[in-house]
């Protein structure tokens, strides 16, 4: 078990290691990156130029550069923003995951029970009606894009019918930390969860309905309707057991993308200052050590929400813990 | 300003005085009436550091102008007089002396940093000092007309200025010697980078600390990725209402998260009282019918334009970079912008409104003072006499939603002309640095110019002389690489003028503004207007044509 640990760790170090060289390649690759200019500000004079190039290390070669950069993000955790200089980046970055992990967790919740509910009722009623409709439902949900839904939701939530009964309780765009009001909390992230959560309703939906129609075909089951089971309990101790096997994978690895700042198009819509929001800007202004700090940050998510899954998988599906027995 | 006004100090004190009395119990009225409550501000984006001796952003200054002080600054008013500069933490402006090289500041007693420590002249004097050992953006071309200041440039760290700035605790005074007189040696002054910190402020970046106020507010806490919290500073005692009035809100609070939309949305509701980013196109329509009351509409010291590097071919043809100009339709421009209400149509590299322009447009259809329509028979003409026809052009343009525009309208003029044109968009972010440097080739571009300060020289001397051109280096901000000797010459003689006679420098300033014109370096534009959108519940809205929204003479209640 240990060596598996272990085994795990130095996978993802030796990603994590590639993916910073990659990030910090691209950005020196890339003509016109060179930040000093920037840094120095409009019309600035080639003294002054040569001043900031000089305190910001960008006359160092590139190698002592990346091991610069690695030490004070990993090591002295004093690693700066060259945009909004001063600006400590692992503080900035741990103070913004509560927002991320509020607006993603949640959303999770909705579109965890969301999905189940749409997969068993369809599978139950499969070839009907009901059936046809959740499933083109799911389609469309899949189709809107989370940054569209997420304008339209503002643009009726708060322009159009701001002033009504209806929408009149819905905050200004932003966090509410949970600490200082709850309820503010709960209205401020309601509708982001939503918008976030349809996408993965749709298509876990989907993905649901399908496995458990399968599982409805395989021996276990009809062993369970020989043994004289009742319905309820071959449908959710038997079938829905083995078919949230395809279900769980899929959301460790979603829920791992979204931790890492994959909600980034959803943070920046609703103006929630979470790590998305934070890469976001980052990019927009090319804030090399931002955008190496939340790539970091995300990939250790990904890499860490992929060893989750192969331990949940072995607990939900006998077949997997016996074949490593 | 005026150079004559100037130099008559006493009349200036005088007239400073009677403005004061008249608006004094007016104030003191409104103060009472109004005073109290937060103003709610937003932005897409913070913008860096809070180090008012760094900072470069319009974002900011708008607010370290209410937090800190320099000797002088820009009249805190609306309208015109907001170009004048009037004396701050100096009791009046000095006159020149040994020609326009020297000034001798006074200091006002009893201004007091937000720490409680008196401002003193050594404070003045290590604040200069401390513009080259921060590496300040301007240091080398605001502040390299101080005697001494190659040194600071050189090595900022040992930067001493003691030839330079000398300051006198027991007198209240400070001395400042100049290399040769410069005309826009007060403009400099006003600038934010010439803000007066205490004497032991660290000589490094400040970052997201906040530096020591001498105005009525100060920060007291700044985190780039939420907001900013600003509150009054316990020490401040209106010391000149035009320089720096006591505010009306007790605080101000700043959010930084909202875009452009949803940010004119927050004001809408009256979630936000005001927000900095530009109101976008599609919302000004909603805006100007239902809430007229609430918008502001101000003409920018801006322009866009279109730079052509002139050391490159096709554009080191002057007939080539002449039929641009001629070609561009400024009205479809304008109309790319939000229409008539918010440019209007400019062929010169002055925008109105700028002391020394005069009406000039040579590139129209009839050639005079007014742009009419654009004249393609004639562009075209130029093109075949040039011989650059069917040349290979890349523009380069921006990825931000009007520049982006632009810049495909422009694409298609040129293949219209008979040039083979590629359109390469870079971020934003990018774009300015990149069609500086020489390196990097670019035949043609978009870009923009905002005033530093309202002198004709900020935008000709800055943007067309050859002090300005830095072969292979981001930082050569005359991107067009002109450099016309005899212009150039024109340029200094203007400067030179100013020192003592404004008026007359301004005519030569028209004159350098019609030759660069001419010679076509750069194709203008436009000239933008700025709208402002304001929460129902915010009074006494007042612009400054150099600060813009001034903070503190917003009430909310």
């Amino acid at each position: 078990m240990i060596r598996v640990v272990l085994a795990r760790l130095g996978q993802m170090a030796f990603v994590m290691a590639g993916i910073s060289i990659l990030v910090f390649l691209i950005f020196f690759a890339t003509p016109g990156t060179d930040p000093a200019a920037r840094i120095a500000g409009r019309n600035a004079a080639p003294e002054v130029l040569a001043a900031v190039r000089h305190d910001f290390g960008f006359d160092q070669p590139l190698a002592v550069q990346y091991v610069l950069l690695m030490k004070r993000l990993f090591v002295t955790g004093d690693l700066t923003s060259f945009v909004n200089r001063g600006q400590k980046v692992v503080p900035s970055i741990l103070q913004a995951v509560p927002v991320t992990m509020s607006l993603v967790v949640g959303a999770a919740l909705v579109w965890v029970v969301a999905s189940v509910a749409v997969g068993t009722l369809a599978c139950v009623w499969r070839g009907t009606v009901v059936d046809k409709a959740l499933m083109i439902l799911g389609l469309i949900g899949i189709s809107m894009p989370v940054f569209w839904v997420g304008e339209v939701a503002n643009l009726i939530t708060q322009s159009r019918y701001h002033d009504t009964w209806l929408f009149s309780w819905v905050p200004g765009l932003g966090y509410v930390p949970l600490t200082q009001d709850p309820v503010g909390w709960f209205k401020a992230l309601v509708i982001p969860w939503v918008a976030l959560a349809i996408l993965f309703v749709g298509l876990y939906g989907r993905v649901l309905r399908a496995s458990l129609v399968e599982a409805y075909g395989e021996d276990f089951i009809r062993t369970a309707r020989a043994k004289g089971l009742g319905e309820g309990r071959i449908l959710f101790r038997h079938a829905l057991r083995t078919s949230m096997v395809t279900f769980v994978s899929m959301f460790g690895l979603d829920f791992g993308l979204l931790v890492g700042g994959g909600a980034l198009l959803t943070e920046v819509v609703f103006g929630l200052q979470g790590v998305g929001y934070l890469t976001y800007n980052a990019l927009q202004n090319l804030d090399l050590p931002v955008i190496m700090a939340t790539v970091m940050y995300a990939s250790f998510f990904v890499v860490a929400s992929n060893a989750a899954v192969d331990l949940i998988y072995a607990a939900l599906d006998p077949r997997v813990r016996l074949a490593r027995a | 300003m005026r150079l004559r006004t100037l130099l008559t100090t006493s009349a200036l004190a005088l007239g400073f005085a009677a403005s004061a009395v008249q608006a004094a119990p007016d104030r003191a009225e409104l103060m009472k009436q109004h005073r109290g409550g937060t103003l709610k501000l937003n932005a897409h984006g913070s913008a860096g550091t809070i180090d008012p001796q760094i900072n470069y952003e319009a974002e900011f200054w708008q607010l370290l102008y209410t937090t800190n002080d320099g000797l002088v600054t820009f009249k805190k008013v609306e309208g015109k007089d907001s170009n004048d500069v009037v004396p701050d933490l100096a009791e009046a402006i000095p006159s020149p002396q040994d020609g326009g090289k020297t000034y001798v500041f006074k200091l006002r007693p009893g201004v007091k940093f937000s720490t409680g420590k008196d401002v003193m002249p050594s404070d003045v004097v290590a604040s200069l000092q401390r513009v080259f050992k921060v590496s300040s953006p301007t240091a080398g071309s605001f502040f390299n007309g101080i005697v001494g200041a190659d040194d600071c440039l050189k090595t900022p760290a040992t930067c001493t200025l003691k030839d330079g700035v000398i300051g006198d605790d027991k007198a209240g005074t400070v001395t400042v010697h100049l290399t040769e007189p410069d005309a826009d040696f007060f403009y400099k002054m006003s600038a934010v980078h010439a803000s007066i910190l205490p004497a032991d402020t660290p000589a490094k970046d400040l970052g997201t600390t906040p530096a020591a106020a001498t105005g009525p507010y100060m920060i007291e806490s700044y985190n780039p990725d939420r907001g900013m919290k600003i509150v009054r500073n316990p020490y401040f005692k209106q010391f000149s209402a035009d320089a720096q009035p006591d505010g009306y809100v007790d605080g101000i609070e700043y959010n930084f998260g909202l875009d452009d939309q949803a940010g004119v949305t927050a004001v809408a509701n009256g979630q936000a009282d005001w927000t900095f980013d530009d109101v976008p196109t599609d919302r000004l329509n909603e805006l100007g019918t239902k809430y007229p009351k609430q918008v502001h509409v101000h003409t920018l010291l801006a322009y866009y334009y279109v730079p052509m590097n002139v050391n490159l071919a096709p554009f080191n043809n002057v007939k080539a970079r002449q039929a641009v100009a001629y070609a561009v339709d400024r009205k479809a421009l304008v109309g790319l912008f939000g229409g008539p209400n918010l440019a209007s149509p400019l062929c010169q590299q002055l925008p109105a409104g700028m002391a020394g322009h005069e009406d000039y447009c040579p590139f129209t259809q009839k050639p005079g003072a007014k742009w009419t329509a654009p004249d393609m028979a004639k562009a075209k003409q130029l093109i075949e006499e040039s011989g650059t026809k069917g040349a290979k052009i890349t523009l380069i343009g921006d990825d931000k939603a009007i520049p982006k525009s632009i810049a495909t309208y422009m694409q298609s003029l040129l293949r219209e002309l008979g040039y083979d044109v590629d359109l390469r968009v870079v971020s934003h972010n990018i774009q300015f640095t990149y069609i500086q440097n020489t390196n990097n080739k670019v035949q043609i571009s978009v870009s923009d110019w905002y005033q530093d300060y309202p002198a004709p020289s900020d935008f000709l001397g800055v943007l067309f002389s050859c002090a300005s051109f830095h072969e292979g280096s981001d930082s050569s901000i005359n991107i067009s690489g002109f450099c016309d000797k005899k212009i150039d010459d024109d340029m200094k003689k203007a400067a030179a003028t100013a020192v003592t006679d404004r008026a007359a420098a301004d005519k030569m300033w028209a004159q350098v503004d019609r030759e660069v014109t001419d010679a076509a370096p750069a194709a203008a534009l436009f000239q933008p207007k700025r709208v402002d959108f304001v929460a129902s519940r915010v009074g006494n809205f007042t612009y400054s044509d150099q600060i813009h929204f001034l903070f503190s003479q917003a009430w909310v209640q």
